[in-house]
């Protein structure tokens, strides 16, 4: 793994936000979290508000209503809400080419489903993770800033602001409306910084 | 942001950190016990091949795993 020192803390912080929406996708919030989250206090930026937002969120959520809100929106009665899955965004199926393309590109770079897990890996938990981890060089030496463009493009730019603002807007969502609208502010940075680099 | 708005003289790497650090995503760096600056280990679907230990399969993967046989 390389040296923390070597990675730019500006991309540390994107790392951290990745890594905190990855967190809170993959499964609800524990007490600790929210306790954690509730102490945020964002500055006067679009990502300061929707931190502020979260904050007031986690303070009014417990791990009781944030599971409910988790099964109701993810995993329900047959479906959830919402399907996470890149794959379901851009075909309206699972498992379809999007998820082939993810996986000759986690190949590439390096990235491999740990042994026992047979679930797809476009679920916006995972490709989250990848991105906090190709940042932070978890996987092989901290990836170029033009191949995280690439991944970000093909991967995560091309429907997960779609699948956040779905989740901003959803009706199970509460706690996870403020999620929502911290991962469309973030995208919506990482979009125009991954530009402004091009 | 459009063009008229970067610095002359700069390179657009140093473009991309100024946009970057006026964006407010530092604001997140006090939590990052609970988020970024923990021991890592792997939560959602990937892990490194060579080291996949701590991966822990949640409910919801399984789930969704089996929602995707439909």
């Amino acid at each position: 793994m390389a040296q923390r020192e070597e990675i730019l803390e500006e991309d540390q912080y994107r790392a951290h936000f990745y890594r905190l929406l990855s967190r809170l996708l993959v499964r609800a919030p524990d007490q600790d979290l929210l306790t954690q989250l509730s102490t945020l206090n964002g500055d006067d930026t679009a990502i300061g508000r929707a931190l502020d937002a979260l904050a007031a969120a986690a303070r009014s959520a417990t791990p009781d209503t944030t599971t409910d809100e988790y099964q109701n929106l993810f995993i329900g009665i047959g479906r959830g809400e919402l399907v996470p899955f890149a794959s379901y965004y851009l075909t309206g199926f699972l498992n379809e080419k999007p998820l082939a393309r993810l996986r000759q590109d986690m190949a590439t770079h390096g990235v491999a489903r740990a042994d026992g897990v047979s679930e797809p890996e476009d679920h916006i938990a995972s490709v989250c993770e990848m991105m906090a981890g190709f940042i932070l060089g978890d996987f092989d030496a901290p990836m170029p800033l033009a191949r995280q463009s690439e991944f970000f493009d093909r991967h995560i730019g091309n429907w997960a602001g779609r699948f956040f603002e779905d989740l901003e807007n959803a009706k199970s969502a509460d706690f996870y409306k403020a999620v929502g609208a911290l991962g469309r502010a973030f995208l919506e940075i990482e979009t125009t910084a991954f530009q402004m680099a091009a | 942001m459009n063009k008229d708005q970067r610095k002359p003289g700069k390179s657009k790497t140093a473009q991309r950190r100024d946009f970057l650090k006026l964006a407010g995503l530092g604001t997140l760096a006090g939590a990052a016990a609970a988020t970024g600056g923990a021991p890592r280990k792997a939560e959602a679907a990937t892990a490194k091949p060579a080291t996949s230990a701590g991966y822990r399969e949640t409910e919801h993967v399984k789930k969704a795993y089996e929602r995707s046989r439909f």
